[in-house]
Order: C-alpha cells, then structure tokens, then sequence
C-alpha cells in the first residue's frame, strides 16, 4: 500500500473506543514527507491533530526521535496559547504533503506567499528548540533542560547553571 | 508614623559596597543598621526562576521588581522606572534588593590602572582624583582579600602583596585565543572574584557558565555574602524599608532617615553617622529628593554636581566564526581579555579601553538566529552545532569622561509609593565614539589572527551598556565641584559618607565594583579606624590564607 493510500484507512483507526487500534504517524504522510522522517512513522498520532504536530515537529527539527511526552506537553501549550494551533498544524501539513516543500525552503515559500501559517514553523521551533512558547509578554518556558537546544549539544556543553564538571575541566580540549 | 529605629552608624543600601563597610564598622563594635528599599531574596528561587524564564538572554528576568522598590527592567517591555530624557538612551541595568546587583555580576574585580587616576594631568582629558593609586593599593588589597579575588600580575595594576588566589583555569577556547593573538596582543586572565579553590568557606568554580545572572554554587562573591557577613558581626538588615527622605539638623548634619514599609507606613531611623550605598541612580536620587528649606537643591549639592557626572561602559563589538571548534559556554562567562588598550597617549584624543573575550555558551543566540532565519530540518542541528562550536566575540569596554550634561535627575513620574522616579539624562561624546572606532581595527585584526569568518559589527553608532553605574556623586576635594571628599564624606554634611561606584570620579576602563568596595572600605577606616588589620574570618575549611 503507498503512503498516500494509509491516510483514508488511519482515518477508521479515530475510533477511541478502539484502543487496540493504535494510530501512526505513517498513516498522516505522504510519500515525500515520510521520506522526510522515515524514523519517526511508528510514533503513535494519538488524533489527526497531534499527529501532524509530530509529523511537522520531526521535519522542522529534523531529529531522529522526539519524546512523546514532551510533544504532549508542547502541543498542549502551543494549542493553548493559539486557538487555532490544531487546525494550522494540520493544514501546513498537508501542505507540505502536496507541494513536497523542503524543510530549508518552507520558510521562504510561506513568507513569499504571505501565507498566514508563516508564523507556525518558528512557533514550534521555538517550542521544541528553545522550550519557550508564547511571545512578548505572554511568553512562558515549557522545556529548558529537555529544550533540543540543550540536547543537541549535550556531548559537549552543560544548559547554564548546571555544573560543567570538577574544577577546571573546561581547561581541556573540548572534543 | 510608627516604629523608631537607631544606630551609630546607618547605612542606606544593602549591597557588596554598603554591606562591607557595615561590616567593617560593625566589628569595631559599633552598632549598624541597614536599610534595604528591595526585599530578602533566596538563591536557589533565582536559579529556578532563571532555568524557569522565556527570555533566558535577559538577566534581569529572574529578578521581577517589587512594587515599592522598583527597578529597571526592558524586556519584554520597558517598565518605565528609569525615565530616559536622552538624547542617547541610557538603559542602566540594578537590582533593588538585599545583596543589590552583584548577585547577577560576572565577578569582573579589576583595580584601575595608575594612570587612570591622572587623566587631567597627563592627557589633559576629564579631572584628575583626589588621591593616587598607591594609596588606594592596600585598600585594594583588603578588599581583594574579602571576596577572594583570582588574578595573575601581567594585567597592568601593580600591586605590593601577592593576590589572595592564582587564576581561575583558563577555558581551552581562551588558551586558544591567547596563543594565537600573541605576540600582537597579550591576552590575559581577568581579575575576578571567582574561586580558583575553597575560599571563605566557598567552594572554587565549577563551571556552570551562568555567572549571569546567578552563580548558583556560591563560588563568586556576591553582595548577599557581605551582607550576611555584616550580619555575623552584629548589624541588622531592615529589609523592604524604602527610604524616600534624609533629615538634617539646624547646623547641616543628618539626623535621620524616614523610610517607608512596602504600605507605606512610615519609619524614622536616626543615627550619628550615615553612609549613603544605594547605588550610582538610588543614591543621587535619594539626595534630591530630600531637600529642605536650608538645602533647596537637595542635600550634599551645594556645588550643583549631585547627580552629574553620569558614566558607564559603552560597548561596541564584533561576532564571528573562528575557523576552529572554540566552544564557548565551557567554564565562567568572563575569563580573559586584552589590557593592552587601558592606557596610553591616546588617551588625550580617545578614549581608552579594555577588549572583553566572552566565554557565554553561543547556543541561545545560535538557536535564535537559526530560527530567525528559517533554517529547518537536518540543517537546523548541523549549523546549530557548527555554529555553537564556532562562534566568539570580543568587545570593547569604553572609558567616558565626566560630563556634568550626562545625569540623574528627579522625573516628574512617580512610583507605586510616590516617590519621584530617577531620569536619565544621557549622551555619548566624540571621545567615547572615536575610541570606538579605533578599536574597530583591532576587532578586524583580532578576527583575521582567528580565521575568522561571518563577521557581524555591532551597528555604527549603537552602543551596549555594561551597567557600570559610576559618577553622579563624584569625590574631589574642591567643593564647589564635587560631592565628597576623598573619604567620601560629603562637603555640606559632616557625617554623611557616600560610598559606592557613584564616588568615582572618573570611569576609566574596568569594571568599578572593586574600586567601589576599596573606596569604602577606606572611608569605613576613616568613620572608626580598625583595632586590627581586616582579614576575612577563617573558615571552617581551614583552607583560606591570606597569602
């Protein structure tokens, strides 16, 4: 079955009286964007909603895996913070999905087009990367230490005020 | 009016300044009080608070104002309190609260240069003090061995005793700047208040990298460790107490401080002699606030010069990629620099200064930028961590001179208690500009001996502030144009003392605390000379010497 068949068969998988049916991140993909995330199709998409916010989290961040926890935690903020959250993540999906948008070029293509999912892509980034959803005043810290900029370096740097390690073990080469 | 309150001695502002001098007085045996405007704060609420907050690129976040003793913060929004009257902004950066604003410093303790101190005579440039580096040496000295100062002898302050503690170890991306700046710049370890070992029953450094805003193990010197130090030798700390007027008598000497509580019930503490610490803005503004019939303009201003004077530390500065993995973020924020620049000729036609290496982890700003510019998927870790590997800056640290133009004065906005807010009048001179675009040849060569790539000038004209309040109540021994004396007693007043940055009365190229501090401390010897020399008390740890 191609990708782009599992969609309308996930569908039937909404059901949750049906538990034992547990829906997947594959079934919200096209061919180009599991291609994208080929090792993110077996995270569970718990609704089309949250699934497309796994599926865009993992082309945005690019990472080979995200913590279903964590995404739990982003997603209900994101969509707390903006009412429309849900409904955007789904349709810049399926954008991506039909147009088969590169990762790099989706910024550029949505600012080009003044589209109003523009704002979206740096909302997650800034929810998955810096832990940080909201803006201005409304601005509140949801991740720090789990916060993927944190992660990414993690072999080589501690987040700020956690210890380095004993006393002058930054005098060393770093890797 | 409720509750009365007295002391031989007391002080207005708990920070590192205030805090020591209080100490000093207090272990020959008088009786101190401190008044603080701001509240207590815990140390382990300010780590949480910063791990907690949105705007991690802004120290001041995990610091929020109390409402009777606010205090400047910007971001998200500019909360108004520093009222700024230009033409140039002057966005200072302090903290109203017990310990004051050293809880967020990077530990930076430099002395000055002698020269420093003689700018007048030798370039002809800002005013000459009123006394010389060598006696300000052992004060220096004293103070040094307070906050256990780490420090090497190549940084341009000569110095008669041995620093209480070597350098702090140098993180591998200094070492790499240093071996390859030379010979064509000596880069060296800064002088910090940052333990290199156990000191003062304080740990030495492990590296957290958030000097700024709070060093959360206890390893630099912070203004609440001399206050609970003040409060070991027998002063007491009235916290929340916002003091709003200073009383004199018929014959011009200070009676008393009135100070409100956070409902404005008011207090009256009276005294036999007051030292004025609430900072470089506070302290001013306190004095303006409480003239009287006898002292139209305020207290300790028969010369006019009380609030002028205003300096700081503009920066400018260059970002860009060496061509070698670096990894700033590994160690303290603040560990090296160039001295070279301090002092000089020059000095009669620009501004001298300092170039600042910083050791302040690139991912933030990296993560940001990242996201600024749309960079998604696989790319977005691969640059994040080319570029958090990568990326370095220097700035430079500039010197201003005295400009009686440049002040604090009374806004007509008030605060939540009524108090007059303090206004900002400030503007940056050719002097300053023209050390700035000097030092543009050295950000180049510095970037060129790096294989630098990427490089990004901080905008033409645009200058950071560095929050090195100094000026406003400058000491001289003319007083018709200066505040205090060279003891920092005021002119006008015969036991009022001012102690803190605001004395100085020039800012030459370092960071002021310790000058402050060294200040202070001579001008508590001369309140109540010591019985005994002043050493911090042993430790449990029995690890600390004098050297």
């Amino acid at each position: 079955m191609a990708l782009d068949q599992l969609d309308s068969v996930s569908a039937s998988r909404d059901d949750p009286s049906n538990p034992s049916r547990r829906r997947l991140l594959a079934g919200l993909l096209t061919a180009y964007t599991a291609s994208l995330i080929p090792w993110a199709l077996a995270q569970p998409a718990p609704s089309a909603e949250r699934g497309a916010f796994t599926a865009l989290s993992a082309i945005l961040v690019g990472r080979q895996a995200l913590d279903a926890a964590q995404a739990t935690r982003l997603y209900d903020a994101l969509a707390t913070v903006h009412p429309r959250f849900p409904a955007d993540a789904r349709a810049l999906l399926a954008l991506i999905n039909e147009r088969h948008i590169d990762p790099l070029q989706l910024q550029g293509v949505l600012d080009d087009e003044q589209s109003p999912l523009a704002p979206l892509p740096r909302s997650i980034m800034r929810a998955w990367t810096l832990g940080v959803v909201g803006s201005g005043a409304d601005a509140h810290c949801v991740a720090y230490e789990t916060a993927l900029d944190a992660v990414m370096v993690a072999d080589v740097l501690k987040p700020p005020t956690y210890a380095y390690g004993t006393y002058g073990s930054w005098s060393s080469k770093p890797v | 009016m409720s509750g009365q309150l007295s002391a031989d001695i007391v002080v207005i502002g708990a920070g590192i300044v205030g805090a020591l001098a209080a100490e000093r007085l207090a272990r020959q045996g008088a009786s101190v009080l401190i008044l603080e405007a701001g509240p207590r704060l815990e140390r382990a609420r300010i780590v949480v608070a910063f791990r907690n907050s949105a705007f991690k690129g802004n120290w001041m976040a995990p610091y929020p104002p109390s409402p009777w003793a606010p205090h400047p913060i910007y971001v998200p929004k500019d909360n108004g309190y520093l009222v700024q009257a230009g033409p140039y902004p002057y966005p200072a950066e302090y903290i109203r609260a017990v310990g004051g604003t050293t809880w967020h410093w990077a530990a930076q303790a430099w002395r000055l240069v002698p020269n420093d101190v003689r700018i007048k005579s030798l370039y002809g440039v800002g005013v000459d003090w009123p006394l010389s580096y060598e006696e300000l040496d052992p004060w220096y000295q004293e103070a040094e061995e307070i906050l256990g100062v780490a420090g090497a002898d190549n940084t341009g302050s000569p110095r008669l005793k041995p620093f209480p503690m070597e350098p702090v170890a140098e993180p591998w991306a200094m070492r790499r700047f240093r071996e390859r700046l030379a010979p064509a710049y000596p880069v060296v370890a800064n002088t910090v208040a940052r333990n290199s070992r156990s000191y003062g029953g304080r740990p030495a450094c492990v590296g957290n990298n958030s000097c700024q805003p709070i060093c959360p193990i206890n390893a630099q010197y912070l203004g609440i460790n001399a206050v609970e130090a003040a409060e070991t030798a027998g002063a007491k700390v009235v916290a929340n107490a916002v003091a709003h007027r200073i009383e004199h008598d018929a014959k011009g000497r200070i009676a008393a401080v009135h100070y409100y509580d956070p409902d404005k019930g008011t207090h009256r503490v009276t005294g036999k002699t007051f030292i004025l610490a609430a900072n470089g803005i506070e302290s001013p503004k306190l004095l303006l606030l409480s003239a009287s019939d006898k002292y139209p303009d305020g207290l300790a201003n028969s010369s006019g010069m009380v609030g002028r004077h205003l300096m700081d530390h503009p920066s400018t500065s260059l970002t860009f990629y060496a061509d070698e993995e670096l990894w700033l973020g590994r160690g303290p924020q603040s560990p090296s620099s160039i001295n070279t620049l301090r002092d000089g000729a020059f000095r009669s036609r620009h501004a001298a200064y300092r170039l600042d290496f910083t050791n302040i982890s690139q991912v933030l700003n990296v993560t940001n930028d990242l996201i600024k510019e749309g960079v998604y998927g696989p790319e977005f870790e691969k640059q994040l961590r080319w570029r958090a590997a990568h990326q370095v800056s220097v700035k430079n640290v500039l010197e201003v001179l005295p400009n009686p133009d440049n002040r604090i004065t009374l806004s007509t906005e008030k605060d939540a208690l009524g108090i007059p807010k303090p206004e900002a009048h400030y503007a940056i001179d050719d002097y300053t500009r023209q050390g700035a675009e000097v030092s543009k040849a050295d950000f180049a060569r510095i970037a060129e001996l790096m294989g630098g790539t990427g490089l990004r000038y901080s905008a033409d004209g645009q200058f950071a502030n560095n929050q090195h309040i100094t000026g406003t109540m400058s000491m001289g021994n003319d007083p018709a144009t200066s505040v205090v004396d060279a003891f920092g007693r005021s002119h006008d007043h015969e036991n009022l003392f001012i102690c803190g940055t605001g004395v100085m009365p020039t800012a030459a190229t370092m960071n002021s605390t310790l000058t402050a501090i060294a200040l202070a401390l001579r001008t508590a010897e001369h309140i109540m000379p010591a019985k005994t020399a002043h050493g911090i008390a042993a430790p449990a740890d029995g690890e600390a010497s004098l050297a």
